[in-house]
């Protein structure tokens, strides 16, 4: 058994939810530390649309939820300027789709307080010239587009700032129950395979759709279903505005803008796994053959990514998953029998400062501490290390001047070496080690559409120059790389993307014959 | 379109990849009037190394030593690829055809006929090959033998680290050094053609020599990334080992790839003295076949011509080359719309894992032929009597899993080549 770690809150998951915790106890004064099995944003925080709702969505399925929508996305587009692009949204319909809901729409926004303006038909299509010449209603709302990886590194940022601390690739494994309580965190690093045990006063599970396993850590029951939803990045942004179908929820219904590229999706198909998830080839055929009814180019674009995240859902009957409430569930486990214990899942990435609040409330009321959250006034502080997330940040904003000597090193994407440096650094200041995987994480390295296939050598090389990594890390690392991009990218092979994946192989396997010597 | 500007031929070969220009170079030293069209770029990606076969079956544990043992287990099995119909003594003809063409322009290439070489890559790893620069040859011999080993990157070339080519030897070697160099004036980033080009300067050579020899006692060979040169690389690799005292050898990796340049470039000049007529950057579209002729259509920036010759060898690739594109539901041959095996829908493309052994189903998608490379209809007949397919676009190959990628290209269009011929001069007795 290794170290002990003391402290006052122990956070399980470094999602939006959990890094927002963590920010919203370190300002209230709290001692808090935060724990991810893997990295930040490895769960549905880093495989969501990106969507923050204008609430528009939920109005016939959830007013609640709409409501909450409307009021935290009004606020994060206060405090967090710098993670949110302002971008407006649309719903739009087409021939077929249920005249009654596009009739009953404006008054179910006026309902829930949503700001919803009727559009002319050629307005519409002026606006936003990708759609489909055959709309048969639009109306136009506040959505607009959040960058979830940003969010998270800033919410984490501050809260290190604070006396916070954050270890990755910490696995929650054990709770050790004494009477009603919970006496210590058994801590598994996946990376040295050492134990560790983390000792708090209260222990937070913001572990999204790992909620129910957590929690049976805890010998308490959380009955959850789980909806994989998979989501496509195109090579080139397509509209301006969130684009939304103007019907209930169903699959590809939405296009959201993310920096230079825009996301199609989603899709809804129960799953039991949790980790071996990945994007069908049905899928991607199912959002692309929606996705053209309102945006017919959908359908001849070039696609450079898949991903898929899964919604927790904490059950309660109803037909659909997508019926299912999507707001969240906070639960105190002391009606479990467990008293320092809370879980907060399901919710949206939109309403996570407002989980993490009403999370942090239970948390203070539990220790007996009265300060008040001040996330609700204080704005998020931008640092550097949120930076470079967004696709093609850096043609548009150069926020790494390049030095004499600093060279491009993942062409598709403009990353110079300076950062890829820094990121290594903030990587090392959390005592992680840097990775092809973690740098990834951090940047757009591999999501241009060479789809790694010489930046990830030229990075290694780079990595190995800096004396970052020695012996054969680098290959292991190339391999892991490859295979965990390989998700996104198998069911989206035709065109041009095949053309340049072989490439990939021809060098990958054909060359270098990383397969062969694989400990797989 | 009658006054299109038309050439008649004996041959075209479609596609001026490694295979094409193997089987321009093979038809033209046959005596046939050969046309190859096509762009030659694509050499640029080639890693230089020709593969016969390293790994059968696929999921075979370890790589073959011995290629024919490789050939042996996939004949008695009756497989479907390429190499089927193909003795062990032809594939080493075809080698040594290929290996004699390019010897002829100075581009020196080793084989031993019994054997796989295991050739260090930029990665660090080891991968089997058959055929093999002469400038790559002494980083084989580094297996087995106990050797101090030297190895050097260059400052400003990417994707290059001495440290990472290094990575798993230590365990295998008395003694691994790194050493990075420094070309004088480079600063930068230097793009390896640049670099390859700033070899052939004696003034590099020797600044080279200069950073290199301070080690020379304490190690006996050296590696290096494949730049030492585009023209006479092996000429400067012996007056570099001269001045050093050390043996070297050169270690492939990403593309740019400077073997792949010096084989475009060997290839082209030898071409040229064959009399082959190399339409450079001309796509081939249109293609007709009428009273025994295959008539084509010949595109360039500036214009069109009309191409009509007896036979065709189509070497046009896959995908990356556009010689097979894919929808997203269907896979195509380009030119001829030939019937592409390939598996029922596109879920079986794949797998989920990228680096698997077994490799992916759509790696042995591509032509079916019948043993002498010509593509065959529905019924197992001859789509076309004079028309010929190979390289890469063939089905039931992964080479890049099996090892046996330019191995295929060029025994399948020497055969194809050869067999073409023996028709034209049956038909003439
Ligand atoms: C397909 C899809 C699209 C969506 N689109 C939107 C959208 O457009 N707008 C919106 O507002 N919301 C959207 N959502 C919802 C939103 O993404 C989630 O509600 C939100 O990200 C949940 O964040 P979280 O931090 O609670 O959970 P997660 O982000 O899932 O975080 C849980 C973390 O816990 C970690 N963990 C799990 N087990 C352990 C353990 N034993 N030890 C340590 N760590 C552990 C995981 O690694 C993970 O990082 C979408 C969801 C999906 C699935
Ligand atoms: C990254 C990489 C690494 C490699 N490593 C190795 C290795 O280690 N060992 C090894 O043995 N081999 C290696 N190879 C070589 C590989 O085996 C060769 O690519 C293959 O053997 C030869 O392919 P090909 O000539 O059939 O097709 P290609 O090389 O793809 O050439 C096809 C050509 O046809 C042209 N074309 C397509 N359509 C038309 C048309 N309509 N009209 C005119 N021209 C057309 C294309 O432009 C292209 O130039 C490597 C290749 C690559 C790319």
């Amino acid at each position: 058994m290794g170290k002990t770690i003391e402290t006052q809150v122990l956070v399980i998951g470094g999602g939006a939810t959990g890094t927002g915790i963590a920010r919203d106890l370190a300002l209230r004064g709290v001692k808090v530390a935060l724990i991810d099995k893997s990295d930040l944003n490895a769960g549905a925080s880093g495989a969501n649309h990106g969507l923050l709702h204008s609430g528009a969505r939920y109005v016939s399925s959830d007013a609640e939820a709409a409501m909450e929508c409307r009021s935290e996305g009004l606020l994060l587009k206060q405090i967090a300027p710098h993670c949110i692009e302002e971008t407006g949204g649309l719903f739009v319909a087409v021939p077929g789709d249920d005249e009654a809901y596009i009739a009953d729409f404006p008054r179910m926004c006026e309902a829930s307080g949503i700001p919803c303006r009727p559009l002319d038909l050629k307005d519409a299509m002026g606006m936003e010239p990708c759609l489909s010449q055959d709309l048969i209603a639009a109306f136009e709302v506040s959505d607009a587009a959040i960058d979830p990886f940003k969010l998270s590194i800033e919410n984490l940022n501050d809260a290190l700032g604070r006396g916070g601390e954050y270890y990755d690739h910490s696995c929650l494994e054990e709770f050790i129950l004494e009477h009603d309580k919970i006496a210590g965190a058994r801590v598994l690093n996946t990376k040295t395979r050492e134990t560790f045990l983390i000792k708090a006063d209260i222990y937070v599970s913001a572990t999204g759709a790992w909620a129910g396993r957590v929690a049976s850590c805890a010998g308490v029951n959380i009955p959850m279903v789980y909806s994989k939803g998979s989501l496509l990045v195109t090579g080139q942004r397509m509209a301006t505005r969130v684009i939304n179908r103007l019907r209930q929820a169903s699959d590809g219904d939405i296009l959201v803008p993310g920096g230079v590229v825009s996301i199609i999706g989603t899709t809804s198909v129960r799953t039991d796994s949790l980790d071996k998830i990945f994007p069908s080839v049905d899928e991607v055929d199912l959002i692309i053959n929606q996705g053209k009814q309102m945006i017919p180019a959908l359908g001849n674009r070039r696609y450079i990514r898949a991903y898929c995240g899964v919604r927790p859902l904490v059950s309660a009957g109803g037909d659909g998953d997508r019926s299912l409430s999507r707001g969240f569930s906070l639960l105190d486990h002391a009606g479990d029998g467990v008293d320092n214990f809370i879980t907060i899942t399901s919710g949206k990435l939109t309403t996570y400062r407002l989980m993490a609040e009403k999370t942090s409330d239970m948390v203070c009321e539990k220790l007996g501490i009265s300060s008040a959250c001040m996330t609700r006034d204080l704005a998020l502080p931008q640092t550097a290390g949120g930076k470079w997330t967004e696709p093609g940040v850096s043609l548009r904003q150069g926020a790494f001047s390049h030095k004499k000597e600093d060279h491009t090193l993942c062409e598709c994407e403009m990353v110079p070496a300076s950062a890829i440096d820094s990121i290594v650094s903030s990587i090392r200041k959390n005592s992680g080690k840097p990775d092809l995987l973690s740098i990834a994480l951090r940047s757009r390295l591999g999501k241009g559409p060479c789809q790694g296939s010489s930046c990830s050598v030229r990075v290694l090389s780079h990595l190995y120059d800096r004396g970052e990594m020695t012996g054969t890390e680098g290959v292991d690392g190339l391999r892991r790389f490859l295979n965990e991009r390989w998700k996104g990218e198998h069911a989206l092979l035709w065109g041009t993307s095949l053309a340049q994946s072989s490439l990939k192989e021809m060098i990958h396997c054909g060359l270098f014959s990383l397969e062969l010597e694989s400990g797989e | 379109m009658t006054d299109l500007n038309s050439i008649d031929c004996d041959l075209l070969v479609i596609g001026a990849g490694f295979a094409g220009m193997v089987a321009a170079a093979r038809a033209s030293h046959l005596g046939l009037r050969t046309v190859l069209a096509g762009n030659s770029g694509s050499l640029i990606f080639v890693s230089g190394l020709m593969d016969y076969l390293g790994v059968y079956p696929m999921d075979a544990k370890g790589v073959l030593d011995d290629p024919a043992q490789g050939l042996a287990c996939l004949q008695s099995e009756n497989s479907t690829h390429p190499y089927g119909g193909i003795s062990h003594e032809q594939i080493i003809q075809c080698f040594e055809f290929v290996k004699w063409i390019l010897g002829k322009e100075g581009l020196a290439y080793h084989l031993s006929p019994g054997r796989n070489l295991p050739v260090l890559t930029a990665m660090g790893t080891f991968k089997p090959s058959f055929m093999v620069p002469r400038t790559m040859e002494k980083g084989s011999l580094l297996f087995g033998e106990k050797k101090r080993l030297l190895l050097i990157d260059i400052k400003g070339l990417q994707g290059f680290s001495a440290r990472q080519a290094a990575g798993g030897l230590a365990k295998t070697l008395d003694e691994v050094i790194c050493l990075t160099v420094e070309i004088p004036g480079i600063t930068k980033t230097i793009p390896p053609i640049i670099l390859a080009e700033l070899f052939e300067d004696p003034g590099v050579q020797e600044s080279f020599v200069r950073q290199v020899l301070p080690f020379s006692n304490r190690v006996d060979i050296a590696g290096m990334p494949a730049v030492c040169g585009v023209h006479d690389s092996l000429g400067i690799q012996q007056k570099i080992e001269k001045m050093t005292g050390l043996d070297l050898f050169e270690i492939p990796g990403i593309p740019p790839s400077i073997p792949g340049l010096r084989l475009k470039n060997a290839f082209e000049k030898r071409l040229a003295a064959l009399g082959v007529k190399f339409l450079s950057n001309t796509r081939i579209k249109d293609p007709v076949f009428n009273g025994g002729k295959f008539i084509f259509t010949g595109v360039t920036d500036s214009g069109k011509l009309s191409i009509s010759a007896k036979g065709a060898v189509l070497g046009i690739g896959r995908f990356f080359s556009k010689g097979l594109n894919a929808g997203r539901d269907k896979i195509m041959e380009t030119l001829f719309q030939l019937d592409v095996r390939q598996p029922v829908t596109r879920s079986l493309w794949h797998g989920t894992n990228f680096l698997t052994r077994q490799g992916h189903k759509i790696n042995q998608a591509g032509i079916e032929t019948d043993q002498r490379f010509r593509p065959l209809k529905k019924g197992g007949q001859p789509v076309f009597p004079g028309l010929y397919a190979v390289g890469s676009i063939l089905a039931h190959n992964d080479w890049m899993r099996l090892k046996s990628g330019s191995g295929v290209s060029l025994v399948s269009a020497c055969t194809a080549v050869d067999d073409f011929y023996q028709g034209v001069t049956k038909a003439k007795i």
